[in-house]
């Protein structure tokens, strides 16, 4: 019996990878389609969208530079910088459980590889990442200050962050239809972790004992790394073995994710 | 074109469904009990090329669970099923639209769901607009067109796609006579075309025009097979007396 299950699997990965081509397209398609209804299919919209990181940004801009003050240069940049990276991760990763379960109807009824769902809503949120990106350029560009070579790394922390990411919404989106509750837990956390990363503290503040700990976090390090190369000071987090860390976390996360979700997915149709 | 084997889907209902890490906690000493549905049991059925096969059975005996095996929505749990081409599913009507964006947008997400590439849907979009007679809501988002509307929409765009496999499940049950009547001509010219059609129907006058052979399911299992009007005539015979109410 066992045996028949498996020819089974083998028969549909073939035709994965002969039968449809299109699979890009409906990646792209769906991709479109949700940042088309979350923005309404219009610049206002967008730009409504850019009020909620802002005003956060604003709040603790205000708080953290007028009634406490941290010796950190180019402040605003700092902590505008910090928050678009994390609200990446936030949005991704939350994001990718709701799509998921308002895309229930559809697993029931159409086949197609499951992980294009969780694809398409990363790629959504990618978009909006790289178009506050663009507002961030606007600050930087208004701060005065120079734009150096090395603020090119930018591009490749992106990419990392981007793959790790992706690897933790995989793994969450393969038990969220059967733990639903995941949603709630991973809100949790995500607040947490907004918190013990250096976001809107500068480094310097921590003990040094705990350096360590709060460097287990790659995120922390994509978040250092992506400030050092635009806006430093120093350049610790640029070195390659900052970057070896972060890969391999992400490449690790990346395959469990992609390999739970390949197994979990398939019964998705009679679990949401 | 399409062989099932011994395909076996059990569908296992747990008495207390638990879908939360809380309600699992809550419940970790309590074992929870299932009950075992089989879905389909044993089904071995080969459809060839071309060939109209019709599907009939009572409610709950399997027929949407079989389609929803072939099309590979529903994982078997045990057995092969092996299918040669392009799946276009006819399982429901619609199921990816967006009422928030225009029908243009839903007729290219819902193409490109089915399977269809962006060329293909540039190419036939003029034919499914004219199709199901929307020139002028082109622009509308699709939540302000009536339901009869995005039926039509969805089995024009279902029509459309050149696969060389089509399920179709109960489809017809919702438009009106003319619609019905656009339906049917379809079928027929999808025959001619010699495409390969699974159509599961209560309605048993259209599976007895349309299908070369049909399949009458219960339980789960394949009670009979053969000529349309044989298989069909045995299940009336099987029906109960009407009860007087």
């Amino acid at each position: 019996m066992k045996k028949s299950v498996w020819s089974y699997i083998e028969s549909s990965r073939k035709e994965n990878l002969l039968g449809r081509k299109n699979y890009l397209f409906l990646t792209l398609t769906m991709a479109v389609t949700d940042f088309k209804i979350k923005y309404d299919n219009s610049v206002l919209g967008y730009l409504w969208s850019l009020l909620k990181p802002l005003l956060m940004f604003g709040t603790l801009y205000l708080v953290f530079s007028v009634f406490v003050r941290w010796e950190v240069e180019n402040y605003r940049l700092y902590l505008l910088l910090g928050i678009i990276l994390w609200n990446f991760l936030s949005e991704v990763t939350l994001n990718s459980m709701v799509l998921l379960e308002g895309k229930a109807l559809i697993l029931k009824k159409i086949y197609f590889p499951r992980w294009i769902i969780v694809i398409a809503s990363s790629l959504t949120s990618l978009l909006t990442l790289l178009l506050n990106i663009c507002v961030f350029f606007v600050f930087f560009i208004v701060s005065g200050i120079h734009f150096q070579t090395r603020g090119l790394y930018l591009i490749v922390y992106l990419a990392e962050l981007y793959v790790l990411v992706l690897g933790l919404a995989l793994l969450l989106c393969s038990v969220f239809p059967k733990f639903r509750d995941i949603h709630h837990i991973w809100e949790v956390f995500v607040q947490l972790g907004f918190w013990a990363t250096p976001i809107i503290y500068p480094i310097s503040i921590v003990p040094k004992k705990y350096h360590t700990l709060i460097f287990i976090n790659p995120i922390a390090r994509i978040i250092q790394g992506c400030r050092q190369a635009l806006i430093g000071p120093g350049s610790e987090f640029l070195g390659f073995t900052n970057h070896i860390i972060i890969i391999s976390v992400a490449a690790c996360l990346f395959v469990v994710g992609l390999a739970m979700y390949n197994k979990l997915s398939r019964s998705f149709a009679e679990v949401l | 074109m399409i062989a099932l084997e011994q395909v076996t889907k059990i569908f296992r209902l747990p008495h207390d469904r638990r879908a939360t890490l809380r309600q699992r906690f809550v419940n970790i000493l309590r074992k929870n009990t299932y009950e075992e549905l089989y879905a389909l049991r044993d089904i071995n059925l080969k459809v060839g090329e071309g060939e109209f096969l019709g599907i009939i059975g009572k409610n709950g005996a399997g027929k949407s669970t079989l389609l929803k095996v072939i099309a590979g929505v529903l994982e078997p749990t045990s057995g092969t099923v092996s299918v040669n081409g392009n799946i276009a599913p006819f399982l429901e009507l619609g199921v990816g639209f967006q009422g928030e964006l225009t029908v243009k947008d839903n007729i290219i997400l819902y193409g490109a769901l089915l399977g269809m590439s962006r060329q293909e849907i540039e190419r036939k979009y003029d034919w499914i607009i004219d199709f199901s007679g929307l020139e002028r809501f082109v622009d509308a988002k699709l939540k302000n067109l009536s339901s009869g509307m995005q039926v039509r929409l969805g089995f024009s765009i279902t029509v459309s796609v050149e696969s060389p496999i089509l399920l179709v499940d109960e489809v017809l049950a919702v438009g009106d006579i003319d619609f019905q009547k656009k339906c049917y001509d379809c079928f027929e010219d999808f025959k001619k075309h010699g495409r390969t059609i699974l159509f599961v129907s209560h309605d048993l006058n259209a599976v007895e025009r349309f299908c070369d052979r049909v399949v009458l399911l219960e339980n789960g299992k394949i009670e009979a097979q053969g000529e349309s009007g044989a298989v069909i005539a045995e299940y009336r015979g099987n029906m109960k007396p009407a009860q007087t109410i």
